[in-house]
Order: C-alpha cells, then structure tokens, then sequence
C-alpha cells in the first residue's frame, strides 16, 4: 500500500481518534478489479484477503461512478449485510477516488462465470439504455422564475485530492444561474481539504494546498463562465479535520454563498 | 484507381432509378461535380452526387440559393479560394482527397485549393512540386497553424500544462525559422481534414449536455459572442471557435486570406447558407434507394432536416439511426436483383445492430473512461456516437481514441524493405510536473496533433478531437482527423485493433455497410 499512498497523499501515522471506529468501516487504497458478466461488469477490490462490492457500471450521474484499471482507488465503505454481488461484500455507502498516479499493476480483469450473474437489473444494460433514457436529461438550466434576494448556499464535493471534473457542470450551473438572476453582488467561496483514516490506522493528507486551489478555481470558473460583475471573497481552510474514517469524504468540499 | 465518376452517376442513377422507380431527386449539374468560387451557379433545393457507395444527396431548405455574389461562393481574399473550394458538394460538403488529386490534374496544381498557405505541406516548399501538397492530394490534409502557447479567452499566451518538442517533421513546417515552432512567431502545423457544412442544426445545438461547463472536465464553455450563452463546442476538430459566425470569420482570414474581417452581411449569408444544407447518403448501389416512403426512418438527408436537434440516442426509444427493424429479413424471390439487394440492405440492418449492441471492452480512452463510466467499459458504438440521427456525441465531444496519440496512431512500419516514410509530424508532449500525468498515456506522450490541448493548454486533452458526424461518409474518404483511414472499412479495422473488439469478418462488413449508407 505504501508506493501507492506515498504518491497518492501525504502518509501520516496514525493519529489519535477520539472513539473506537465502526468494525464496519473498511477503508483502504487497492487495486480495482473488474469482473465481467452476462450484463454490466462489476467492479470489486480486495483487502486483507477479502473481496469486496464496490458499484456496477453506470452512467455518468450514477451515485457511485466505477474506477480505472491503471491506477489504485482510494475506497471509503461500510461493510453492508446484503447479499454478495459478483463475489464481493456489498460497501454501502462507499465512496470511490482514483489515485491520480498510474500503476501499471492494477489490471485484473475477471472473466464472466454462471456464478456471478446478477440477480436483479442494473441501473442499465452495457449497450443503449432500454426505452429509458441513460441518465437524468440535463437540459441547459434557465433562470429561476422567482429568485428570492437572500442568501443561498452551495456546496462543490470533490474525491480524494481531485479539482473539478465531469460531475462539476451539474453542481455549478446551479450556482451561475441563480447569481445571474439575482443579479449577486457578492459571491463567498470557501475551500476545505480533507484527510482520510483507513481501516489500518493510516491517515492520507489530500495535498497541503488544495483548499486554496479548489477556493480559487471555483472563483476562476465562475468569472470564466461571465459571471464578472459580483465581488469574489475566496477563503480556504487550511487544516483539514482531524479524520474519523466515517464522514471523512464530507470535508472535501467547497462552499460557496451567493448573495444579493 | 480513378473512377469515371460522370459515367458511374449517369449510369447508376439510371439502372437503379429504373430498378426500384425513385423520383429524380431534382436538378443535379452533372457532370460538373466541382463548385469553383465565383461560378454563379444556381444551387438547387437538391443535389446528387456519386460515390464508390451510390449516391449522396445534398438538400438545401427554403428556396433555391442564387451563388453569385454570395459570400461562401465568392473568392473573397487572396489565396482565391471560397468557402465552397474545400466544403463541395459532391464530397459531402467536405473535400475528399480524391477530388483534391481530380483537380491538381486538372489545373496542374494551380487551383486556389492548393494555395500555399495551408493547401500545401508548408509555405516555403516548391508550390509546383505535387510533393509539396502531399498530404492534402493523398490524406485530403489543409495545415493549420495554430499559435503556441495557446491564447486564453482573453487573447493572452496562457502558461500551458506541457511542453512541446518536435521529434520528427516531413514537411519541415514545424522546424521553419519562419513558419515554425522556434520562428519569432512560434506555431505548432497540424494537419487536418475539413469538416462537413451540413447538418449543422446538430453541430451546433443548445439542447441536451450543453451547459455553462464542459461536461468533459467542468471548465467554462466557450459562449456565443451575440447571445452569451454557451455552445455545444462540437464544430471542428478542436472546439476552437463556438459558433459558426465565429468559424466563418477565422476562415476567411486565414484559409481565403481575407483581409478585412468579414462584414456582419456577410456573416449572417454564410450562417444562413450552412443552417439550411443537409446532407447524407441517399442511394447505396447495392441496396438501392435508402430514402423510401416505408424504409428505416433514420436514413437519406430528409431524415436530417425533419429531425430534432441534440437528442441523446443511445437508448431503444430514440436511437442513434432509426431503422425500425424495417430491413431486418426480407423477402427472397426470382428476380436476383431485388434478391441481391434485399441481401444488401438485410446487412445494413445488421451493421446497425453492431453499431448499437455489439459490446466490446472501452479502455484508455481520455474523456470516456475518465467520465464517470470506469476504465474500461464495456459498451458499444452508440455509447460515444450517441447524438440522434448524427452518431455525434451530445455533449462537449472530444476525446482520445488514440487516432493520433502513440501507441494507437496509424504509423508507417520503419524497416529495410519498406521505402515507405512517415508523412506527419511527431510531437513530444511533457506534462509538467504541477499537474497530474495523463491518467492513460503518463507524463510524456508521442503525437501526430495533439488536438484540443493545443486550444486547452491540458495535459489531459492530449490528442483529443472533437467527434465527427457520421452521415455523407461515403462522399468524403479519407476518414479520422489525419486522414489515416482510407476506407470506412479501414475505420472499422482501426477500431478493431484499438480495442481488441474481435469483429468477425461478417460484423465488419456489416457495419462498414451501415457506415456507408448513412
């Protein structure tokens, strides 16, 4: 695990913790494993000799959006009591971050067996959805009808050390469109970064300087999307919490205020 | 091999149209295939052209277009070129190498086609060397040089996330003290194939996936200049410019060589013009006409032109191609004709039943795999050609399926008894060590074009290009945006290879015929 953490985040020892963590809680960084079916693949990991569910494959806005073979996951779960699916122990919730450095040795690709078939219909089949539509439609949003002039806050959630990505449009349209309509005067943006506590008493630090980053890229994609006219107070929290290995992924977040 | 082509039109439209009764289509002005600028030819509401396939049809809405004087039919600046030179009917409105070889033989090389600006290898080569322009008389290849670094939204050179070398350059551009990567105005010489005008209501929609962020990596879109609101960014290969006012306008400056920016009249002629041209194959020669009252639905350029605009496909509500199971199984009879097409469209269908549920394993691939689908996924064709009645995608379209990026780009095999040699650049690509390495290729990547990240300044747009619309394939080979696929069969092949698809033989040629009749 070390190579892979090293480069992933920084490796801290193992800090106090207040309470005894949740025997439940299973959080490590591994090796993705993806295994094939008669439907969609599933998408596993082992740890301390025990395969675990991750999530199926899905669709852009699916909860919980597959890894990738050549790079190592950061996996924040809770050991759940239902069924195995495709051979692992169901994690719910669980939270998945890829590790931005590649890794060559994350490649195991299982082939389908009888035993694994699903039991139930995935969110979608592996080629065009089925008569539904693949995702949520997500139409261009317009300007609220009735924009109330108060304050109204929104939260950015980010994986484990990641700036914005594909998930990013759906959380900021909403923002840009209400501080237009509102004509905002005044946008507050503040970053926060996280640590995380694995099941083995390691805590990984995200970057030292991500809050800030994440701060001042929010700021630099709202005025790049023309929202130039409102004053921008962009602030970051320096110090992430100290970690539970429970909620840990909340602190990876950025809130921004719209104001009138 | 060169084809008779007036002789294959008149012919073939005159056997099919006795086989299976189709209406002419309207006026054609065969056996002119090529629009020169400043004709004044009248452009009527329907246009067919022959290709190695059958027949391509060109519509065009509303009434009649009278071209003189109009402005994507004139020369308007000094190479002599009109939009028309490179966006012709008969190809698609693209320009397909063949016709570019037509016409160096026809003028010997002095068409405004091949003005040296961009129609040749580079400028300070011999213009009257075919060598010269080799890229574009066998890849249908025009240069653009793009400026390096890249301009931000604000105009400034922005700090890129790469560095950029050249490793290897036959055409000697990118190594020029006056055109090159070094010269006191640095540009990087791409080369790429021109893109179709038509069908552009599905190039440029406002509907599904177009936000105020690219839906690829959440960054800003690039926006409408006239209405502020955010564009699909799927015109040209790299998303450059946002709308097709704005494309005009750089063309003409740099293509035509125009000196004077376009006037807003002229402007709105142009964007009038492409709004209103449809195109896509009409007549396949073996499985006769594809725009029958009681055929599939999605095919012919009618199906464009009556079809909503920005609607994902990918599902078995809308579809990519609407073929309503119609050529599914047909009857077989005495007449071997009727036989032998019936067998020809039956092998459509089922190409495009490989288009949409054929699965196969998507690995590696920038702005796919790193969207939320995991790495790989199993999935189809339709997954990224899923925009209804186009096989674009709906969203911010580029990626990398490794078309020019190392190891996947086509390159000439380096050995003793090949005399052949590489024809494109080869550009050495280092992420910079404050931005995570290319989550697929590492932190140095070997390219062809790097594509977007050449407007982006991203590592991670390395190699990503926009996607192309599927439909009037068989009026423009070569294929991908270097021209290195030379048949529609060859782009199956390079998928095939690509993902380690495993097509049988029957698949391929199934879907290479699909392909072809759209």
């Amino acid at each position: 695990m070390s190579r892979g953490a090293l480069a992933f985040g920084l490796l801290l020892p193992a800090l106090a913790v207040a309470a005894t963590p949740d025997p439940a809680l299973r959080n490590f960084v591994a090796c993705p494993i993806v295994r094939d079916t008669a439907s969609v693949p599933c998408w596993l990991a082992e740890y301390q000799g025990e395969l675990y569910f991750l999530t199926l494959q899905a669709d852009v806005s699916a909860p919980v959006n597959p890894p990738w073979l050549g790079h190592r996951v950061l996996v924040e779960g809770k050991r759940s009591d239902k069924p195995r699916i495709c051979g692992g122990i169901v994690l719910e919730p669980v939270h998945l971050s890829v590790v931005a450095e590649p890794d060559a040795s994350c490649n195991t690709m299982l082939p389908a067996e009888d035993r694994y078939n699903l039991t139930f219909d995935p969110p979608r089949p592996p080629g065009p959805s089925g008569g539904r539509l693949a995702f949520n439609t997500l139409p261009m949003p317009s300007a609220p009808a009735d924009v109330k002039r108060e304050p109204k806050s929104f939260t950015m959630t980010y994986d484990f050390n990641g700036m914005v990505n594909f998930k990013t449009p759906f959380q900021l349209a909403p923002v840009l469109e209400l501080a237009k309509a509102m004509s905002a005067s005044r946008i507050e943006i503040t970053g926060h970064r996280s640590a995380a506590l694995l099941s083995d008493g390691t805590v990984l630090q995200e970057r030292p300087d991500l809050a800030q980053r994440r701060a001042e890229q929010i700021a630099e994609l709202l005025r790049g999307a023309g929202l130039t006219v409102p004053a921008y107070e962009v602030r970051w929290v320096q110090e992430a919490p100290p970690p539970d290995g429970v909620g840990d992924y909340r602190h990876r977040q950025v809130e921004i205020v719209v104001l009138p | 091999m060169t084809r008779p082509r007036a002789f294959i039109a008149i012919a073939a439209a005159s056997s099919l149209l006795s086989l299976l009764a189709i209406p002419p289509a309207g006026t054609t002005d065969l056996p002119d295939r090529w629009w020169g600028p400043g004709e004044g030819r009248s452009w009527p509401n329907a246009l067919d052209y022959s290709n190695d396939s059958g027949t391509s049809r060109v519509l065009l809405t509303g009434s009649a277009l009278a071209t003189r004087g109009h402005p994507f039919f004139e020369p308007l600046g000094a190479s002599g070129r009109a939009c028309v030179t490179c966006h012709q009917p008969a190809d698609g409105m693209s320009l397909s190498a063949t016709t570019a070889r037509e016409r160096w033989k026809a003028t010997q090389g002095k068409d405004p086609l091949f003005a040296a600006v961009d129609g040749s290898n580079c400028p300070n080569l011999p213009q009257t060397d075919a060598a010269s322009h080799s890229l574009l008389l066998e890849r249908g290849l025009i240069r653009v040089a793009l400026p390096w670094p890249p301009r931000g939204a604000d105009g400034k050179p922005m700090d890129p996330e790469f560095t950029i070398e050249v490793v290897r350059d036959p055409t000697g551009c990118n190594g020029s003290p006056v055109y090159g990567l070094y010269s006191p105005d640095p540009r990087i010489s791409v080369y790429r194939r021109p893109r179709p005008v038509a069908n552009t209501k599905y190039t440029t929609h406002e509907n599904f996936g177009v936000l105020p962020f690219i839906g690829k990596n959440g960054l800003p879109a690039t926006r409408d200049p006239d209405t502020g609101r955010p564009s699909v960014m799927n015109l040209m290969a790299d998303a450059r410019f946002p709308t097709l006012r704005t494309q005009a306008v750089d063309a003409a400056a740099t293509h035509l060589q125009m000196q004077t920016p376009l006037t807003r009249a002229q402007q709105d002629a142009i964007f009038d013009f492409e709004s209103r041209v449809y195109v896509a194959q009409a007549v396949d020669r073996r499985a006769g006409s594809l725009t029958e009252a009681d055929g599939p639905s999605g095919l012919g350029p009618q199906a464009l032109q009556k079809g909503e605009a920005g609607v994902l496909g990918n599902n078995t509500t809308r579809w990519v191609i609407p073929m309503e199971n119609k050529w599914k199984t047909l009857p077989r009879g005495a007449d071997e004709a009727v036989n032998a097409r019936n067998a020809a469209r039956e092998s459509i269908q089922r190409g495009h039943d490989v288009y949409m549920f054929r699965t196969f394993w998507i690995r590696d691939s920038m702005h796919l795999n790193s969207v939320g689908l995991g790495n790989p996924t199993k999935r189809t064709c339709a997954t990224c050609h899923g925009m209804h009645l186009t096989g674009m995608d709906t969203a911010n379209g580029w990626m990398d399926i490794g078309t020019t990026n190392l190891p996947w780009a086509s390159e000439v095999p380096l050995n003793p008894w090949n005399t052949a040699r590489p024809e494109l650049p080869l550009f050495k690509v280092t992420c910079k060590e404050r931005v995570p390495p290319h989550p697929f290729l590492g932190r140095v990547i070997y390219t062809q074009d790097p594509g977007r990240a050449l407007i982006s300044g991203r590592c991670n747009d390395v190699g990503t290009i926009v996607i192309q619309q599927l439909r009037g394939l068989s009026a423009r080979a070569p294929y991908f945006s270097n021209g290195s696929a030379s048949t529609l069969r060859a782009v199956v092949d390079y998928y095939d290879r690509r993902y380690n698809i495993g097509y049988s033989e029957q698949e391929k040629e199934d879907l290479t015929n699909f392909l072809g009749a759209l």
